[in-house]
């Protein structure tokens, strides 16, 4: 038995369907957060029937007529794929507004069931719902649910309601519509929905009394008078990313990942010792500094990563997101944006692929795309390793490295989308509405879950991928192209530095033209945390955090002289890493979302320029600042550079020709 | 008059919404948003409205606040808002 589940956005689906499955799917105060369709079947301790239960969850949806894109995923579902019963989720503190869509359901004859979820919050709101009287004009069941409860939530009789009906085998009857037929026209089609709106209007007043008027002012308007300050809107932002980033990186982070290598440490001693004397020293590298010593290194930065994710999901939780896009809206715009593209952008700090697909609530085609291409600068989980690594190795670990690369990112998202905007000529503007949640306290609860969530998708992705990878630049290094293994006074004799160093060239403009970092940047596009562990792995360096200082990473002079290069240049590799094309992964999001090859293309090639300029700078710039003069290789990467920004310059030139020829037109 | 004209926390009826985009006026049609219908100011923000439709808030940017023409509440006849909950 498939059951669909569907309402309006924000209306707690998703957290019912996690209630309801027991899967941990992601939630967040804000409407949009969920833009695909995941399936789950009912718990065990919920179904006691004999019929297994699949639940689907739908992204939210206003009614049957879809404005973005993933809102159509939840019509075409309900329409096309027929589900036996459909869970109408219905915000119980806003009846007017989505009975629209449950009248639209019901017309379906799919049996519907109403969730009335938020049913603690009516309570809180003075509001009364006679909820026997709204089931009987209806004409279906009605079960109040609290989906955030873990008790006497109501989820129990909603179940049992699932099966009652799907045994009565009846054909939901839909509300009488004035002049409702199918193949309406446009103009009749409005005329049917003012109507569905009258009967709508008619039962609210029959079922719902409020004493409080929704249109009075409340502290929740007070607190976004604050936040949306002309003046200290963008100040109270930067100190909240700053503060969600800081605790992850500099205070709190730092010091679990410390704990943790110490246990890594630990298990590498207990397998050495383990192995004795009589193993060959080829599987005994591969072993110990291939496979723990180059997933240790990555897996020891994962409590960064997890308080990251912690502190993430307590801001989605606080309805604070929806207030970052109005406060955007009006800078983004400039750029040929909308406030909606900042909420793919901070959820790309945790992953850049949830965050691709967050695009799919932006309805302009131009800036849903731009916006795909943009997200992932921002610096996603597995980057921070990386910036972990540098700023412990090169910067004395410095709060001001990480906290710079993600306003570095800022910068250079703006710049981007000001150069898009003239590639593409479109001036078109567009409108910005969004609901506004109410803000509330975020669920620690639901915080560690969903950082336990992501911890656990860390280390199946450590223990798989990452654990691969490792294992393969291991073998690629120990032997040469005839198999013979490669002394350790000849490294560079071995099949992966032949394949790296020709790549290293093209480096030696950005200050690390070394066939180890190439080689690191490369496994990165499998997975970025691939950066840190192929480094391990290739420097022989088992690990970067320091049990007994409490610092980031291991005698940073030492790590800072096996590496070869410098602190200018050690930031260079930082940018660049950061600012080129993430993962291949989320290259496959961006296309999906992008639906287009010239623009997954034109992406990839301006993600790998911007890469490459910026690196370049910041290590041309940064040597001529600090020695006097331009480091190696400055003529070949600054003509690099040059063709690489003239060809920029050409597409926006042949942009900005279409803008003044699509202004003629008008104009005549 | 439209929504930078208005009063706070007032009740006004919407007129018309004339949005260059004829998506954009279905879904506001879909939130509650059509002419007879009531609106209310709650806040105004930098380049940015807060109103309430049919119990939900909505942030809007002045272009569609520009698109959404009212009726001051002096024009409305009492009748209009009868049954309505306020």
């Amino acid at each position: 038995m498939r059951i669909a589940l569907a309402g309006n956005p924000n209306s707690g689906k998703t957290t019912l369907f996690n209630a309801i499955t027991g899967k941990v799917e992601r939630v967040g105060n804000w409407p949009g957060v969920t833009v695909e369709k995941k399936e789950g079947p009912v718990k065990a301790s919920l179904n006691r029937g004999k019929k297994k239960m699949t639940v689907v969850d739908l992204p939210g949806a206003y009614s049957m007529s879809p404005y973005t894109s993933e809102e159509s995923i939840t019509r075409d579902f309900v329409q096309k794929e027929s589900p036996d019963i459909i869970i109408n989720i219905v915000d119980a503190t806003n009846l007017s507004r989505s009975l629209f869509f449950t009248s639209q359901l019901m017309e379906l004859g799919i049996p519907v069931v109403i969730a009335l979820n938020k049913s603690d919050l009516i309570q809180k709101k003075e509001i009364i719902i006679d909820t026997e009287l709204l089931s009987e004009i209806l004409g279906c069941p009605v079960v109040r649910t609290i989906s955030t409860k873990t008790t006497n939530n109501g989820l129990g009789s909603l179940v049992e309601a699932l099966q009652k009906i799907s045994n009565e085998k009846k054909k939901q009857q839909p509300l009488r519509i004035k002049g409702a037929k199918t193949n309406a026209t446009k103009e009749e089609m409005e005329q049917i929905d003012k109507n569905r709106f009258s009967v709508v209007n008619e039962i609210v007043e029959r079922v719902e009394r409020r004493k409080i008027d929704t249109s009075r002012h409340t502290f929740q308007d007070r607190i976004d008078k604050l936040v949306a300050h002309k003046w200290l809107g963008i100040p109270i932002f930067a100190v909240i990313i700053w503060l969600v980033f800081s605790l992850s990186q500099s205070w709190v982070g730092p010091w679990l990942a410390d704990v943790f290598v110490g246990w890594i440490d630990g298990f590498y001693s207990l397998v050495e010792r383990a192995m004795g004397g009589n193993v060959s020293p080829v599987l005994s590298t591969l072993l110990l500094d291939g496979i723990i010593g180059g997933v240790g290194a990555v897996v020891g930065f994962l409590p960064l990563i997890m308080v990251l994710f912690f502190m993430l999901a307590l801001l989605e939780d606080s309805g604070y997101m929806a207030r970052v896009a109005l406060v955007m809206d009006r800078y983004f715009k400039k750029i040929g944006l909308s406030g909606k593209s900042i909420i793919p952008m901070i959820v790309s700090t945790g992953c850049a692929i949830p965050g691709i697909m967050a695009t799919r609530t932006i309805k302009n085609e131009r800036q849903r795309r731009t916006t795909a291409m943009l997200a992932p600068f921002m610096p996603c989980g597995a980057k921070l390793p990386i910036i972990a690594l540098f700023a412990g190795v090169f910067f004395g670990d410095n709060a001001w490295v990480g906290t710079s690369m993600y306003f570095l990112a800022i910068i250079v998202i703006i710049l981007s989308g000001l150069i898009i905007r003239r590639i593409t000529g479109d001036t078109s503007k567009s409108y910005f509405i969004m609901e506004l949640p109410e803000y509330r306290i975020p669920s620690v609860k639901r915080a560690v879950i969903s950082m336990l969530n992501r911890a656990k998708a860390f280390i199946i992705k450590a223990g798989t991928i990452i654990l691969i990878c490792n294992a393969i630049v291991q073998i690629l290094q120990t032997f040469n192209w005839q198999f013979q293994v490669v002394g350790q006074s000849a490294p560079d004799t071995s099949i992966l530095a032949s394949l790296a160093t020709p790549l290293a060239w093209i480096f030696i403009p950005l200050g690390f033209g070394i066939w180890q970092f190439a080689a690191a940047a490369i496994t990165g596009f499998i997975a970025k945390e691939n950066v840190v562990g192929t480094l391990a792995v290739t420097f022989a360096v088992t690990n970067f955090i320091n049990v007994e200082e409490f610092a980031l990473v291991t005698g940073s002079t030492d790590v800072m002289a096996v590496f070869g290069i410098g602190a200018i240049a050690g930031l260079s590799y930082l940018v660049f890493n950061l600012f080129t094309p993430p993962c291949f992964a989320a290259i496959g999001s961006m296309n999906s979302e992008m639906e287009s090859p010239k623009w997954l293309w034109g992406a990839i090639t301006f993600q790998l320029g911007m890469g490459y300029v910026l690196s370049f700078l910041v290590y041309q710039l940064g040597t001529l600042f600090t020695t006097g003069a331009f480091g190696a290789g400055f003529l070949g990467g600054l003509i690099a550079s040059l063709v690489m920004i003239s060809y920029v310059v050409f597409l926006m030139r042949k942009g900005s020709t279409r803008i003044i020829k699509s202004v003629n037109e008008e104009v005549a | 008059m439209n929504i930078s004209d208005c009063e706070l926390h007032t009740e006004y009826l919407i007129v018309s919404v004339m949005t260059t985009e004829e998506d954009m006026k279905d879904f506001l049609f879909t939130l509650g948003c059509y002419p007879g219908e009531r609106i209310v100011l709650i806040s105004r923000l930098p380049s940015m409205y807060v109103v309430d439709i049919k119990n939900s808030r909505y942030s809007i940017d002045d272009n569609l606040a520009r698109a959404i023409c009212l009726r001051e509440p002096g024009c409305v006849a009492p009748s209009s808002l009868e049954g309505r909950v306020v």
